[in-house]
């Protein structure tokens, strides 16, 4: 990549973006990562009678006054999570002047940087052909981020990507955290299997789709020979009218609302986003409407 | 069908070359995208399958071949025959002056034309037409032309005459082409009535529109008082208070209302006190179809008949002077030979020298020799020899020309006998008037200084002409040769030839006629004829150096020209058996090629459009 997406003046953005965020809402997923045990945060949960053995320190002294009898406060545990955010690197999303990869790695960043800032862990893999290539792993706290997220800076978009045969073999957590694959989803490859399989291991999912400016809403017109970036043995060659642009539209919408569908079925959430969109409208307007921001 | 250049078919090796160049190029624009994959997905949400679509790609190819195989037609000139659809016409139009009669806005002339324009433009290509105008003069416009285009720019270009004119020629020139062509359709259009018209179709382009005239239009001054008198008439309808007015140089004199019965003359008078005038008009107030005979004009030119003459005599001028003086002029000098040579004398209108010839001509008037004895310098003729001394019979002269009739007008032609005359010889172009064996005894002319000259090349006294009733209006004649007036009459008809005497010293003589038209008369002669084609003012302009002299004239319409509807005198008739056949008609317009021709360019351009920009 020519030009470093994740800049010095883009972390100041995510930053300030962080602050409005903060401000407004209160936190990535509900943010508070409650777990359904207690633990030994600060925050009360409820009281139970004391076992010999149990922490003397947990006992609540003013209940037994009251009561004479011993009562252990017991506190809802807070776990730290792990972020998992997988970015499809095939040709399709940097091909051209679409910017869908700068897009990708921008939108990657600063989900990470949400994600670190209610201290959880994050990691950010590339999917390549049929695999995974970890570019951060278990990164957490803002210093770590500030020294390796830069790394985005080095992912090139090449070749195909498969994004279940990927993730699949992979191990993805158990419960721990939110998954979130930004692809353009362009593609016949099965991508359902890797939602299922995060699904099945508890993961809170968010898909993002990425699409340019053009795939959106096609300009081309007349006798039009495209060649796939991908793959130039495919090729579509016709003569674009107005009925075939209808048409056109009628497939992305078809493509959109099946992923939307199918994410929506398994409790995930999808976002789509073109490629021309600033970080503010995503995360400020599109992530809150949706609720995936509270 | 024929062709006219078949090697326009040559065009169509474009037609293969244009498949070539179709499959060679490819028109598809290759651009490589993300993905192909909605595009290929957006195959299943095609709504249908218009087989048509399959054409798609082809239909700009196909518009091309056809516009080029229409390109090659169309060079190739494609001439299809109509069968018996073409004829032959003749149109014999009248161009006289009652054609000029209008009905809203339009002439009757007009009507005729358009006529014609119909005809030749509804006939099938491969027609051919004649016109004949009958105007002033009978003309052939054209003739066995087949060209349209040409035919209707030259029936465009002729212009109705304002004389009366007879279809005399015109019948005989239709029937030298209807006996060359029985298969002709000769169109007789005019305004006139014509009992008969066989083997003629007669186009009758009169509406009996409303039409005064005034006719006879004339006046006498006495005593003060102009006396003006004319009639009025209505062509065509009882007409009660149409309005007759007098103006004298253009002021308001005089105003008669009138009561018209159909074709029945009316008659006006007028008089009115008058110092003096010099023009008189008279015109109907109230507007109808034909204007040109609404006003007549009459110009009162002030007269040069009084000059100055002197006589120079060797003997007794006594014949010479008691007639001028009986002929009015009075201011008449006479002289002694040894007087006249003896002072430097000038400032005379007419120098008559009797029985003596001066060493110099006079430039400054006209000149009359009697009994000439000796040639001088000058005068235009030569005395040669002594005087003959034979008794002989005056012959006056037989041409029919207009200056000797003119001279000879009003003359009984007595038998004149003489005893003695000069033998003469002219130089310049003198009209001889009377001679003896072949030798000019009275000839007119003019001598080297422009001025006119007459010569009796005998005394007076050895003949008894004097005595003789033709000697005073022979004077009379040869004074007015002498002192023309520039005109004779300022008042003519449409039609008439006029003519104009060309005054001593003039250098040019131009003519304005009513319609702006500007003309110049030859002045090498001292009478020009010039006919009058127009109505209304002429207006003649002679030069003398730097000094002009205006004459006015007034052309009014010709009486039998004013009816509005008119009568023949004549039947049209063209003689023979009419043929009625029809010739092969041809139809070679490109217009339709050329139509079909810019809708598959346009179409084309449309597919083109549409693939492109899909406008």
């Amino acid at each position: 990549m020519n030009k470093s997406i994740i800049s010095e003046e883009f972390l100041q953005q995510v930053e300030s973006l962080q602050m409005l965020i903060k401000n407004n809402v209160a936190g990535l997923f509900g943010g508070n990562h409650k777990s359904k045990t207690f633990g030994s945060s600060c925050e009360f949960a409820d009281y139970r009678d004391y076992i010999p053995g149990d922490d003397i320190t947990k006992i609540d002294w003013n209940a037994y006054a009251r009561f004479d009898k011993l009562y252990m406060k017991l506190y809802l545990d807070e776990r730290q999570l792990h972020t998992r955010i997988y970015i499809d690197a095939s040709r399709s999303m940097g091909y051209g002047k679409g910017k869908k990869d700068e897009q990708s790695l921008k939108i990657a960043a600063t989900l990470a940087y949400l994600s670190i800032c209610e201290m959880d862990k994050v990691s950010i893999y590339i999917i390549r052909d049929k695999q995974i290539h970890a570019l951060i792993t278990g990164m957490s706290g803002k210093e770590a981020y500030i020294n390796e997220i830069g790394k985005l800076n080095d992912v090139s978009f090449d070749g195909d990507s498969f994004i279940s045969d990927a993730i699949l073999p992979e191990k993805v957590g158990y419960g721990d955290g939110l998954s979130v694959i930004i692809s353009d989803f362009l593609t016949d490859n099965d991508y359902e299997s890797a939602i299922d399989y995060l699904t099945e291991k508890k993961r809170d999912i968010f898909c993002v789709q990425v699409l340019s400016a053009e795939e959106l809403n096609p300009k081309a017109r007349g006798k039009m020979h495209f060649f796939d970036s991908e793959n130039t043995s495919k090729f579509y060659r016709k003569n674009i009218n107005r009925e075939i642009a209808n048409a056109y539209k009628q497939a992305l919408n078809y493509v959109t609302d099946r992923i939307r569908s199918y994410c929506h079925a398994r409790g995930a959430e999808y976002m789509l986003v073109s490629a021309n969109e600033s970080m503010s409208e995503i995360f400020f307007r599109k992530l809150t409407d949706m609720g995936v921001l509270k | 069908m024929s062709f006219l250049y078949p090697l326009g078919f040559l065009g169509l090796i474009a037609v293969p070359i244009l498949i070539i160049i179709y499959i060679i190029k490819n028109k598809y624009t290759e651009q490589v995208i993300s993905a192909t994959y909605i595009w290929t997905l957006s195959e299943r949400f095609l709504k249908r399958k218009n087989p048509i679509n399959k054409l798609t790609g082809i239909i700009s190819l196909i518009l091309q071949i056809l516009a080029v195989v229409f390109i090659s037609v169309a060079i190739a000139h494609p001439v299809f025959v109509l069968p018996n659809a073409a004829g032959d016409f003749c149109f014999v139009l009248d161009a006289s002056g009652s054609m000029n009669i209008t009905q809203s806005g339009v002439t009757r002339f007009d009507k005729g034309k358009e006529r014609i324009n119909s005809l030749i433009t509804e006939s099938a290509d491969g027609s051919k037409y004649t016109l004949i105008c009958v105007g002033t003069v009978t003309n052939v416009i054209f003739e066995d032309i087949g060209d349209k285009e040409q035919a209707l720019s030259l029936v465009a270009d002729i212009d109705p005459a304002y004389v009366s004119s007879g279809v005399t020629d015109a019948i005989s020139v239709a029937q030298e082409y209807f006996d060359a062509n029985a298969d002709i359709k000769t169109y007789l259009i005019t305004d006139k009535a014509y009992e008969t018209s066989d083997n003629v179709e007669l186009v009758d382009v009169s509406a009996h529109e409303s039409n005064f005239a005034l006719s006879d239009v004339g006046y006498s001054y006495s005593e003060g008082k102009v006396h003006v008198s004319g009639k009025a008439i209505s062509y065509e309808e009882d007409a009660e208070n149409v309005s007759v007015k007098l103006y004298l140089d253009g002021e308001a004199a005089g105003e008669q209302v009138l009561k018209l019965n159909r074709l029945e003359f009316v008659d006006f008078k007028f008089e009115t006190q008058a110092a003096d005038f010099s023009e008189l008009r008279v015109e109907i107030a109230e507007e109808d179809a034909l204007l040109l005979d609404n006003e007549f004009v009459i110009y009162n030119e002030k007269s040069d008949s009084s000059f100055r003459t002197l006589i120079v005599s060797s003997g007794s001028p006594f014949y010479v002077q008691s007639t001028l003086i009986s002929l009015g002029n009075n201011q008449v000098t006479t002289m002694k030979v040894e007087e006249y040579e003896a002072a430097n004398t000038e400032g005379y209108g007419l120098y008559i020298f009797d029985g003596y010839s001066p060493a110099v001509m006079p430039r400054d008037g006209a000149v009359w020799f009697f009994n000439p004895l000796k040639s001088t310098e000058n005068s235009g003729f030569s005395v040669q020899g002594d005087s003959i001394e034979e008794v002989g019979k005056i012959e006056y002269s037989t041409s029919s020309s207009t200056r000797v009739r003119n001279l000879l007008k009003g003359l009984v032609r007595d038998d004149v006998y003489i005893s003695g005359y000069m033998k003469c010889g002219l130089y310049r172009n003198f009209t001889t008037v009377a001679s003896i064996k072949g030798n000019p005894l009275v000839f007119a002319g003019t001598n080297s200084y422009g001025n006119r000259e007459v010569v009796f090349a005998f005394d007076l006294q050895r003949s008894d002409l004097v005595m003789s009733f033709d000697f005073i209006p022979l004077v009379r004649n040869l004074l007015n040769y002498t002192f023309p007036e520039v005109v004779e009459n300022q008042s003519a008809y449409c039609g008439e030839t006029i003519q104009v005497n060309v005054l001593a010293n003039c250098d040019s003589i131009r003519v304005d006629t009513p319609l702006g038209k500007i003309e110049y008369l030859d002045t090498g002669t001292d009478l020009v004829e010039y006919g009058l084609t127009e109505v209304g003012v002429y207006t003649l302009t002679l030069m003398f150096g730097n000094m002009p002299r205006v004459v006015n004239l007034f052309s009014a319409m010709p009486e039998e020209e004013r009816a509005t509807t008119v009568a023949a005198e004549t039947a049209f008739v063209i003689n023979g058996e009419a043929g009625g056949g029809m010739r092969d008609g041809v139809y070679d317009n490109l217009l339709i090629m050329f139509i079909v021709l810019a809708v598959l360019i346009l179409a084309d351009w449309v597919v083109y459009c549409y693939e492109q920009y899909q406008l």
